[in-house]
C-alpha cells in the first residue's frame, strides 16, 4: 500500500482510498468472531495481537516519522526497499569515465548507507513499541464504547477511539529523548549521504571542466559581499541601504528596465 | 470476543457504497481551483513576487488609508489566506476597504540556494515595504506576519520601526523551547551544516515532517471522516482546496532553512536577544508599535506558549492577544478564521488608525 503524503503529486482520492482500505480492516478485526458476544466480563484482549500488528505494519510501511529518510530515499532509489540486498548502481559513486570515485570514497558511501539500514532498524523497534502500546489501549478502554449494533456510526466511534490510542501511544514514544536523537541520527546520515552524493558527480563535473556547486555558491557570496560593500559605498541607513543594493529587484513586469530610486525623505 | 455485538459484515454493503459516493466526490472536485481574489505583481526580487489585490469595494468612508502588507511563512504557500470566495481572509480585509498586498516567496530552486534569511528579511521583505511606501507615498505599513512569516515580520519591524505602523501576527512562535514543542525535539541535534551542504529540501519533506507530528489524524482519520454523513459534494470541494494547500509545499532554500532551525528552534536567539541579522541586533524590546497577536489553543505546530510568550519581550504598551480555540490550520480555514479572526483584525487596526 503507498503511503500518498510521501508520494510525488496530490491525489486525494489515493489517500481516501488508503485510508478507507485501512479502516476496512480495523472493522474486520473489531467484528472478527471471538469468544462470544460482548457482555458481562468484557475482554478483548485477543483483538490486541492483530491491532497491534496491522497498525505496525502500517508504521513501518509508512514513512510518516521519517521524512528526513524519505529524502535520501528519493536520492538513493532501493534503499528503503532492502539494504541487504541494496541493487548495485542505484546509488553509490557515478560509474563513469575519469570522474569515477576511488575506492574510499565508495566505502563512505557504503558505511553510510549501512548505518541508514542499522537507524531504521532501531526505528522499527519504536513503531513496535507504539503500535503495542496502542492496542493495549484501545482494548483497556473500548468499555461503553464496544458492543453496539454495526452501525456507521458506531464504527466511527471505535476508529475515532483508536485513532485516539493511536496518537497518544505515538505522542508519548516520539517525545522521548532516544527517538528525538534517532529522528537527529537518521535525518543527519541522509543529509551525508546526499553530500556524498553531490561529491562524486562534483568529482565527475570537473574533469569536464564545467562549474561546480561549490564555485557556484562562492560566486553567490561574492555578489553578497559586494551587495554589501555597496550599501556601505552608499553611506545611507540600513533601510534605504538594502533598497540601493538590490540590482535583481524589479517592478513586475518590467524587463530589466532601469530605474533609480529616489531616497525617500 | 469482538467489540461489536454482530459481525461487523453486516455493515460493509452500506460502507462499500458510501466509500464509492465518497471517492466520485473527491473525483469530481478534482478540477477546484484555489485563490480567489484578483491581484497584480507589483514588485519580485529573485523568487519573490509582491502582489497588490484589487479592490472589492469603493474604499468607505474612514477607511483606513494605510496598506496592509501579508508576510506569510517560506515553508506554505499564502493563497490558503485566499482559498476560496467564503474561506479568504483577504477577502474579508478587502470588504473593509483596507488596501491588501501579498509576498509569494515563489519557488527556490538551486541558483537560490545560498539566499539567506538575511536576504529574505532585508532584501525582499524590505524591498516590499519599500515598494509599497514609495507607490503609496506613505511613511507606514500595517505589518500582518502569519507562522514563520511573523517571525520574520518581528524581525523585520525590530529593524525598521519607523516603516511598520501596526503589527499583526497570525501564529506565530517567540519563544521556541516551550517544553510541548516537538518540532524543536526533533529538529535539536540536527546538524545544521551538514543540512546546509545537502542542498535545498523539498517540499515533501517538510511536509512529511509536520504530518509525522499527528501521522494518524493527518494522514489517516481525516480522510475516514469523509465518510460520516454530512459530507456533500460542496463539503468535499473544500476539503480538496485544502488538501491541495497541505501537500503544495515549496521546496526552502538551504541556507534561509539552516539559519531558521539553528537560529530559531535550536538556540532560540529571538526571545534571548541574541539574534543578529545583517550584523545588526534583532531587539524584540525596540518593536513599540501596536501589536496583536493571534494564536491557536489548540496548535500543535505553533505551541499556544511559544507565541504568548511575545508579551514579555515586545517593548509596545498595546500589546493584544489572543487564543483562539482552534488548531493551527483552523486558523486559516476554520469557521473562526472565516469570522471572528478577520473580525478581530480588521477592528484592531481601524482603531489604531
Amino acid at each position: 500500500m503507498e503511503t500518498p503524503f510521501t508520494g510525488a503529486g496530490f491525489r486525494p482520492e489515493a489517500a481516501f482510498a488508503s485510508a478507507a482500505e485501512r479502516f476496512f480492516e480495523l472493522l474486520k478485526t473489531f467484528g472478527m468472531p471471538g469468544a462470544g458476544a460482548a457482555g458481562a466480563g468484557r475482554d478483548w484482549s485477543s483483538m490486541a495481537g492483530p491491532l497491534a500488528g496491522q497498525f505496525e505494519a502500517w508504521l513501518k510501511s509508512s514513512q510518516s516519522a521519517g521524512p528526513w529518510f524519505a529524502a535520501a530515499n528519493a536520492a538513493f532509489p532501493g534503499l528503503a526497499a532492502d539494504f541487504g540486498a541494496a541493487q548495485v548502481g542505484s546509488f553509490g559513486p557515478l560509474p563513469l569515465g575519469t570522474g569515477a570515485a576511488p575506492q574510499q570514497d565508495a566505502q563512505r558511501t557504503w558505511d553510510l548507507v549501512a548505518r541508514l539500514a542499522q537507524l531504521q532498524g532501531q526505528l522499527a523497534a519504536h513503531w513496535s513499541e507504539i503500535a503495542s502500546t496502542a492496542a493495549r489501549r484501545f482494548v483497556a478502554r473500548l468499555g461503553a464504547t464496544a458492543g453496539g449494533a454495526p452501525t456507521l456510526d458506531n464504527a466511527l466511534k471505535l476508529y475515532e477511539l483508536w485513532v485516539n490510542c493511536a496518537e497518544e501511544s505515538y505522542a508519548a514514544t516520539v517525545r522521548k529523548d532516544d527517538f528525538s536523537r534517532l529522528q537527529a541520527e537518521l535525518a543527519n546520515t541522509s543529509a551525508a549521504l546526499l553530500v556524498e552524493q553531490r561529491r562524486h558527480a562534483e568529482t565527475l563535473v570537473r574533469a569536464f571542466g564545467l562549474p561546480t556547486r561549490n564555485e557556484v555558491d562562492a560566486l553567490y557570496a561574492q555578489l553578497k559581499d559586494l551587495r554589501r560593500q555597496l550599501a556601505e559605498l552608499t553611506d545611507a541607513p540600513p533601510a534605504k541601504r538594502a533598497g540601493a543594493q538590490r540590482p535583481a529587484a524589479r517592478p513586475a513586469g518590467s524587463r530589466g528596465r532601469k530605474r533609480t530610486r529616489k531616497p525617500r525623505a | 470476543m469482538r467489540p461489536f455485538a454482530a459481525d461487523a459484515e453486516a455493515l460493509f454493503p452500506e460502507l462499500t457504497l458510501r466509500i464509492a459516493n465518497t471517492l466520485a466526490r473527491l473525483r469530481a472536485a478534482q478540477g477546484v481551483t484555489v485563490g480567489c481574489s484578483a491581484k497584480r505583481a507589483v514588485w519580485s526580487c529573485g523568487k519573490t513576487t509582491l502582489y497588490q489585490y484589487l479592490p472589492v469595494v469603493e474604499a468607505p468612508p474612514h477607511a483606513p488609508a494605510r496598506p496592509v502588507l501579508i508576510c506569510f511563512a517560506l515553508v506554505n504557500r499564502p493563497y490558503v489566506l485566499d482559498l476560496q470566495p467564503d474561506r479568504s481572509l483577504v477577502r474579508r480585509l478587502l470588504a473593509a476597504g483596507l488596501s491588501v498586498y501579498l509576498i509569494d516567496w515563489g519557488d527556490p530552486d538551486d541558483a537560490d540556494r545560498c539566499v539567506d534569511l538575511e536576504d529574505y528579511i532585508e532584501r525582499h521583505l524590505g524591498g516590499c515595504v519599500r515598494h509599497i511606501l514609495d507607490s503609496q507615498a506613505s511613511g507606514a505599513l500595517d505589518l500582518l506576519g502569519v507562522c514563520q512569516g511573523g517571525v520574520l515580520s518581528l524581525c523585520y519591524t525590530a529593524l525598521h520601526r519607523e516603516q511598520v505602523a501596526n503589527l499583526v501576527t497570525l501564529t506565530t512562535p517567540v519563544d521556541f523551547h516551550t517544553p510541548d514543542n516537538l518540532l524543536t525535539k526533533w529538529v535539536r541535534e540536527l546538524d545544521t551544516e551538514l543540512l546546509q551542504r545537502s542542498g535545498n529540501v523539498p517540499g515533501e519533506v517538510l511536509n512529511g515532517l509536520f504530518l509525522a507530528l499527528m501521522p494518524f489524524r493527518l494522514t489517516q482519520h481525516k480522510y475516514v471522516q469523509l465518510l460520516a454523513g454530512n459530507c456533500d459534494q460542496r463539503a468535499v470541494e473544500d476539503f480538496v482546496r485544502m488538501e491541495r494547500w497541505i501537500f503544495d509545499s515549496p521546496p526552502q532554500a538551504a541556507v534561509a532553512l539552516a539559519e531558521f532551525i539553528r537560529w530559531f528552534y535550536q538556540e532560540n536567539r529571538l526571545i534571548r536577544g541574541t539574534l543578529r541579522i545583517g550584523g545588526k541586533q534583532v531587539d524584540l524590546a525596540a518593536i513599540r508599535q501596536p501589536v496583536l497577536n493571534l494564536y491557536a489553543l489548540a496548535d500543535h505546530i505553533v505551541p499556544p506558549a511559544a507565541s504568548a510568550a511575545m508579551e514579555r519581550c515586545l517593548g509596545s504598551r498595546d500589546y493584544t492577544a489572543c487564543g483562539i480555540d482552534t488548531g493551527h490550520i483552523g486558523m486559516y480555514v476554520s469557521r473562526a478564521a472565516r469570522e471572528e479572526i478577520p473580525r478581530r483584525i480588521i477592528t484592531w487596526l481601524k482603531e489604531r488608525h
